[in-house]
């Protein structure tokens, strides 16, 4: 059975977000922690920008949605009255669905975009290096990657494919006008950096300058938009030459402060200065907002301009969404042959068709013997292949009532070639 | 006679016409439509056309360089604003500009057809060259540091929106930042040498023609205050880098001072230019 907790951009806000984040982030053994909870079989834990998700295999459902939404609440050191509401919980085929759709970026605050599929591959790759996930959320991951690659490739879904900088762009245009000449400063050198430096650049920003903590990164990223790459101890500096600043670093504190800016105004002349902060936690100073000519935006805030793509896409998204409601099908399919009987059915198939097409290879010499002789033939060969299927069809008989029946099932549809 | 009829229905149709790009500029801010912005423009170009044809019958019907009426005053007022807008139309494309400043237009047209037509402006004594550029340079100034006001206040609204995250229709509909802080210094920077000259000339004549005493009327007092606080604010752009809101906030400001010093001397001093 698959359960799924996670908290979104829809159902908390901010605050609560970054509060979960940051406390799930501490120390390095979260997978072993939650495979730790009982009733947790296999587990994935999801962190975006805007979501925090938990997605596990389990033996009894009830019990541990409840440990994990526990866990999650002391985590972030959430009260109770802010734990009630933000939590969405989702049970075999609906968690499919939702993680499908999630993967298919059907979910995200900008719909079509596609940071999330990465991020559900990271997400997944860390797992897997933990040894975190089994058969079941093994399958279900590969699953929801093809959902979303048949989603953006039959759909027009990610016509936009860069949702935040686009959010940005808009708004860009909103205070400057035209991009000509602007000159864009990224902090950190993450992907998500990088797709909003070529969406700039694109429709006409100058020049950009890359502040990551590791100068190795930076200059990795600024080569690619021949810019500038700076280490953080120059961002006060380049602060001063910048025109809009996009920051998603991964740091726990604030990077720009409002100190900071109140420092440099002079030196920048009151020009205009739009900030666009997409990390979670935030890395600019929201106070900096109140600043004159500063406009500070949080990915929150870009829910508005999301709201509006949003309502652009929905003719793909009715489309997108049939797709996943295929791929969820399938998934369920396939599910349902992790049952024993199916499996010991598939196999006992399997191998008649491979005797039946042996002996038909035989045919021809076995046509010049006794009819008798090939009656003692075909017996051999049924006898041979029953005592070989015998122990794993026992093997599947036997277990079949125990959970654990499915990596044994698992392991026969696939040792077998099973499923084609 | 014939010239008299024509001039005053050309008034006419541009006075019609500029209330109906009024409105279509207003009813654009309503519904939300950059369209409807953009046909009311070329409403208020029309308006513009006859107005300037008014203006032309005037200039072969009489010596209007020297003696205009106090429509031709109002009138004038009008067209400079219009043309002021249209030139900024040229350079910046920012249609909702038009619905802050057509109002201000409707009035001005509106008051010139209150004026009885052939009433004379200037006193018979006054009636020269130099009064006549120190109206016209002055007129159109001022109509360029109107037209700075609007582009503030619009800053001020669209500053508003962005600060507080109201992404709705209206911040669509609003030029950018940038667009209206550059024509805040556009006008200014015409406007100011503008007002300049005008202001020169009136002194040139005023110490011809008066010699003394003209210098403590209330409404030059004023004048040369509002032209100070423009000169300051240019000064400050320019040497010491204010941009955007800073800006936007003084020149509306500077420019609601300077109608209310208009509207207080006009109702409660005796002045020297007790003809406008």
């Amino acid at each position: 059975m698959i359960v799924l907790i996670g908290l979104n951009h829809k159902t908390a806000s901010i605050a609560v977000r970054e509060k979960i984040f940051a406390g799930c982030q501490e120390g390095n053994d979260l997978l072993a922690r939650l495979r730790s909870i009982n009733g947790v079989r296999e587990v994935l834990y999801l962190s975006t920008c805007n979501r925090v998700e938990i997605i596990a295999g389990s033996d009894e459902h009830g019990k541990a949605i409840k440990e994990l939404r526990d866990f999650l609440a002391q985590s972030g050191g959430l009260t109770a009255a802010e734990a009630a509401d933000c939590f969405y919980e989702y049970y075999d085929e609906d968690a499919v669905r939702h993680i499908f759709r999630v993967a298919s970026s059907l979910d995200s605050m900008v719909m079509g975009e596609t940071q999330i599929l990465g991020q559900v591959k990271e997400a997944y790759r860390q797992a897997l290096e933990q040894y975190a996930t089994g058969v079941v959320l093994n399958r279900l991951m590969h699953c929801s990657f093809r959902a979303a690659k048949r989603v953006r490739t039959e759909t027009a879904i990610a016509v936009n494919p860069v949702s935040v900088s686009y959010a940005a762009v808009e708004l860009a245009k909103k205070i400057f006008g035209s991009l000509d000449g602007k000159k864009i400063l990224l902090i950190g050198a993450g992907e998500m950096a990088e797709l909003t430096g070529t969406q700039l650049i694109e429709k006409g920003a100058q020049s950009i300058i890359v502040a990551n903590r590791s100068l190795a990164q930076a200059e990795l990223l600024a080569e690619k938009f021949h810019g500038e790459a700076v280490s953080l101890d120059a961002l006060e500096a380049k602060l001063i030459e910048a025109d809009i600043v996009i920051s998603s670093t991964g740091a726990p504190d604030h990077i720009v402060t409002a100190d900071m800016l109140r420092r440099i105004h002079h030196q920048r002349k009151n020009r205009l200065l739009f900030l666009i902060d997409i990390a979670v936690p935030r890395d600019i100073e929201p106070s900096a907002s109140s600043q004159e000519n500063v406009y500070l935006y949080n990915i929150d805030d870009l829910q508005d301009i999301a709201d509006e793509n949003m309502n652009a896409r929905k003719k793909e998204a009715i489309k997108a969404e049939m797709i996943v409601d295929e791929e969820v099908a399938r998934f369920v399919n396939w599910q349902k042959e992790l049952e024993s009987v199916p499996t010991i059915v598939s196999l006992r198939n399997k191998a008649e068709e491979i005797v039946k097409a042996e002996m038909d290879k035989a045919e021809g010499w076995m046509g010049n013997l006794k009819k008798e002789d090939q009656e003692k033939i075909d017996n051999l060969v049924n006898s041979i292949v029953n005592k070989v299927l015998h122990a794993p069809v026992s093997v599947l008989k036997e277990e079949s009532s125990d959970i654990s029946s499915r990596d044994i099932v698992a392991a026969v549809r696939r040792l077998f070639r099973l499923d084609g | 006679m014939i010239l008299t009829d024509l001039e005053l229905l050309s008034f006419k149709i541009a006075l019609t016409l500029c209330a109906a790009s009024t409105v279509g500029y207003l009813f654009s801010l309503l519904v939300k439509q950059v369209k409807l912005a953009k046909f009311s423009t070329w409403i208020l170009a029309a308006a513009f056309g006859f107005l300037t044809v008014k203006f032309l019958f005037v200039i072969i019907n009489s010596s209007w360089f020297i003696n205009p009426d106090s429509r031709d005053f109002f009138s004038l007022c009008a067209w400079s604003v219009c043309a002021v807008y249209l030139v900024l139309q040229f350079k910046t494309k920012t249609r909702v500009l038009g619905a802050f400043i057509s109002p201000f237009i409707l009035l001005f047209m509106i008051a010139a057809a209150g004026e009885e037509a052939g009433r004379a402006l200037r006193p018979q004594n006054l009636q020269n060259w130099l009064t006549a550029v120190h109206l016209l340079w002055t007129i159109i100034g001022e109509a360029f540091f109107a037209i700075a006001s609007c582009a503030g206040i619009m800053f001020i609204i669209q500053n508003r929106l962005l600060k507080n995250k109201k992404l709705g229709g209206m911040i669509r509909l609003l030029p950018s930042l940038n667009d209206l802080d550059r024509i805040n210094h556009l006008c200014l920077l015409w406007g100011f040498p503008l007002v300049s000259v005008g202001i020169i000339a009136g002194v040139v004549f005023a110490q011809i023609s008066w010699k003394t005493g003209w210098l403590i009327d209330p409404k030059i007092i004023w004048t040369f205050a509002g032209w100070i606080i423009y000169g300051f604010l240019l000064h400050q752009r320019l040497a010491i880098g204010w941009k955007g809101y800073r800006m936007a906030v003084f020149s509306g400001a500077a420019f609601i001072i300077l109608l209310l010093s208009y509207g207080s001397v006009r109702l409660c001093f005796s002045t020297l230019h007790n003809f406008i």
